[in-house]
């Protein structure tokens, strides 16, 4: 049993790590334009499809550099033609739009590629078990932690020593003195929005390496991204990171023990989260604080 | 200034994540008939959601035998109707079109739904109703079972058919200690139960995970899996998590150590599957591939240059054999009455170039299954006969013989006064 548990913290540990690549683009985009992106799945969807159709020609490394660049395009383009529209209005605006945002992407992908499930290959070496031990560890699930480290590590970097990086972390504390201070605010949130997509198209692609492609599997992620971002602590990057561990963890343990409560133990951690501590596990704390 | 910032966002989050409902209620796709009084039939089927490549597949072969029907006069020489409604896999959406396609479009029949918990709560509706209700592809054994209704009709098998037809070949090549791994809604469960059974006259044991539906990773339950050191592992998933399950059994090196095996498979599901993931033992609830039944053949050729010259899946069966039985029992009971149309139904035998089976098929009088053939075999890389050539019929079980008798399923129909 102790071999079981320890196994299935690990797995968590790993499942968690993706986690908390999707839940930090959503993160970064709600603090600075707070905006609830309801769109995000369907953007790492999109980001999955494009490596899909790079990778006859550039092969599934090419993909997985050029494809989430293709979706932070698209998300810039979206931000710009759509979302800057509804930053000043009521935020059931900005919800309804991006509701409605992903289903049209939803649907895109549905009449392109279809409704069936579509494989990414992904190089065969990738495929096999670490070691027969701990079979559980593929080498792309090592890879795949490996990428979720190297972006995080990135994007915390970008955020804390570029000129940009603290405009955004600025943004998010006060928005108004900010821009009072001659910051070019809407520039600063269309590049947000887009490194915020990146993160998606990022993890599009490395969800599609593993499970593969449908046109539903941005919803079947993104409830874990928000919840994560709720547990961690609306805000925090930090927290972000830390609820998706600990729901990676702790959906990979009630499978032990209790296997149908697995997606359902991801909420019960929200609810007691917000019972007892509403304002996330580091809400307080602020952005990389 | 800072904390009344971060308040307004989390509560505006927390009000946008409680906001995420997913009800869509759109207009119906119609294929529009040229008489003045068509025959309407209403689908209602997930086109959107985790079930949509099958509930595609069935309003794509809908579509299309409504076509054929209408260049050779219809039913009972009227034109017919095609009214598509998307459940978008939810129940109560599901519910509501049932109403809607009722009450305001006045449809004579009801087809539908992919999902199980779905078809079985539009029961409730078409009953009430008293309309004509043909359920091509949800599995739940209660809607020919203990809560079987007099309207309703259904085509592909009962999850009893399914697992009673494999669980004697797996238990004769591989064992009798099995895991399961199964979706934790009426379809996965009523399955189990019936592979539970089967294997417990069998001798056998087992253990195994009831997960969510849409479950994506099944790293946690694969340990467990692993960990218990079963003959076979029964994965009866659907759709892309299905698929996922397998692709993971694979690679987790777990293929060398135990068997895979399941109750239904659908080819759309396997045209996605990696070639090296490519195993495991399953029922097809048809087969395209039937050298031995010329009608098998004739409408392959006649329907494959509608769907993208692919081979016709399962899906395509179920909807085309529906809506021929509606054709049929119109045509016996000279009436689109529903009660009418349901007594010239029952036991009625399909004819061959209906069926598309080896052996006689017929919709049971005792609780209104269709007692189809049901095709168990192995999953193979892709063989001759080209890229949909992906499995490998070991035995073809008899529907009658998979089912048991109607008194067992418990089912009482009871027909209205």
């Amino acid at each position: 049993m102790l071999q079981l548990v320890l196994f299935n913290l690990t797995n968590g540990l790993i499942v968690g790590t993706f986690y908390v690549l999707m839940a930090l683009g959503l993160s970064l985009i709600i603090n600075l334009s707070n905006v609830v992106n309801f769109a995000h799945g369907n953007f790492l969807a999109i980001g999955g499809y494009l490596a899909f159709v790079l990778t006859p020609f550039i092969g599934f490394w090419g993909a997985l550099l050029v494809s989430p660049f293709l979706t932070a395009i698209l998300g810039f383009v979206i931000e710009k033609v759509l979302i800057r529209h509804v930053y000043t209005r009521n935020h059931i605006y900005s919800l309804l739009l991006t509701f409605g945002l992903g289903f049209i992407l939803q649907d895109i992908c549905r009449y392109i590629w279809g409704p069936s499930p579509l494989p990414l290959n992904i190089p065969q070496s990738m495929s096999a078990a670490v070691t027969p031990d701990l079979f559980f560890i593929t080498w792309y699930r090592v890879f795949m932690v490996a990428v979720v480290i190297v972006a995080v590590a990135g994007l915390f970097a970008l955020l804390r020593y570029t000129r940009v990086g603290m405009r955004i972390r600025a943004g998010t504390l006060d928005l108004e003195t900010v821009s009072a201070l001659g910051v070019n605010v809407p520039a600063l949130r269309s590049l947000n929005f887009a490194v915020g997509s990146f993160l998606a198209g990022l993890a599009g692609v490395l969800a599609a390496g593993q499970l593969g492609l449908n046109p539903n599997m941005g919803d079947d992620l993104i409830m874990p991204s928000f919840i994560a971002i709720i547990v961690g602590g609306v805000g925090s990057l930090t927290g972000t990171l830390l609820g998706g561990l600990l729901i990676g963890v702790a959906a990979a343990l009630t499978t032990v023990f209790y296997p149908s409560a697995s997606e359902a133990v991801i909420y019960v951690i929200m609810a007691v989260v917000l019972l007892v501590r509403p304002r996330g596990l580091l809400g307080e704390e602020g952005m990389l604080s | 200034m800072t904390s009344k910032l971060t308040l307004t966002k989390r509560r505006t989050f927390l009000t946008a994540t409680a906001a995420i409902a997913g009800a869509q209620f759109t207009g119906p796709f119609i294929i529009k008939a040229r008489g003045e009084t068509p025959v309407k039939i209403g689908f209602i089927d997930p086109i959107t959601g985790s079930l949509s490549a099958l509930a595609v597949t069935e309003v794509e072969s809908a579509k299309w035998t409504v076509e054929q029907l209408n260049k050779k006069g219809g039913i009972l020489g009227r034109e017919v109707q095609l009214l598509v409604e998307d459940s978008a896999n939810d129940t109560g959406t599901g519910v509501q079109k049932a109403h809607k396609l009722i009450e305001r479009d006045k449809v004579d029949v009801i087809m539908g739904d992919v999902n199980s918990g779905i078809a079985y709560a539009i029961m409730g509706v078409t009953a009430e109703k008293k309309v004509f209700h043909v359920v091509p592809g949800g599995h739940t054994d209660p809607i020919t079972g203990k809560d079987c209704k007099w309207n309703v009709f259904r085509t592909c098998n009962t999850t009893a058919m399914d697992a009673a037809a494999v669980t004697g070949e797996l238990v004769k090549k591989f064992g009798k200690k099995w895991f399961f791994i199964t979706p934790d809604y009426a379809y996965g469960k009523t399955l189990q139960e019936n592979f539970v059974k089967n294997l417990k006259k069998a001798g056998g044991t087992f253990e195994g995970d009831m997960l969510p539906i849409a479950n994506a990773d099944f790293s946690a339950t694969l340990i467990k899996a692993k960990a218990y050191k079963p003959d076979v592992l029964l994965n009866n998933m659907g759709g892309a998590a299905q698929l996922n399950c397998m692709k993971q059994f694979v690679q987790f090196g777990m293929a060398k150590e135990m068997a895979l095996g399941g109750a239904l498979y659908e080819l759309e599901t396997l045209r996605s599957v990696p070639k090296e993931a490519l195993t495991g033992w399953w029922v097809f609830e048809w087969w395209w591939n039937q050298p031995n039944v010329p009608a098998v053949k004739t409408f392959v050729d006649a329907i494959s240059p509608a769907i993208g010259n692919k081979k016709p899946t399962a899906r395509h069966w179920m909807a085309y054999v529906s809506i021929m039985a509606i054709k049929l029992a119109a045509e016996k009971a000279k009436s689109l009455e529903a009660v009418k149309m349901a007594h010239a139904l029952s036991d009625m035998e399909l004819p061959p170039e209906v069926s598309l089976s080896p052996n006689k098929v017929r919709y049971r009088a005792g609780d209104h299954q269709l007692m189809s053939d049901i095709f168990v075999g192995e999953v193979q890389q892709a063989g001759a006969g080209g890229p949909d050539d992906l499995f490998k019929v070991e035995t073809v079980v008899k529907g009658e013989d998979a089912a048991g008798s109607a008194e067992d399923t418990g089912c009482k129909i009871n027909w209205p006064a």
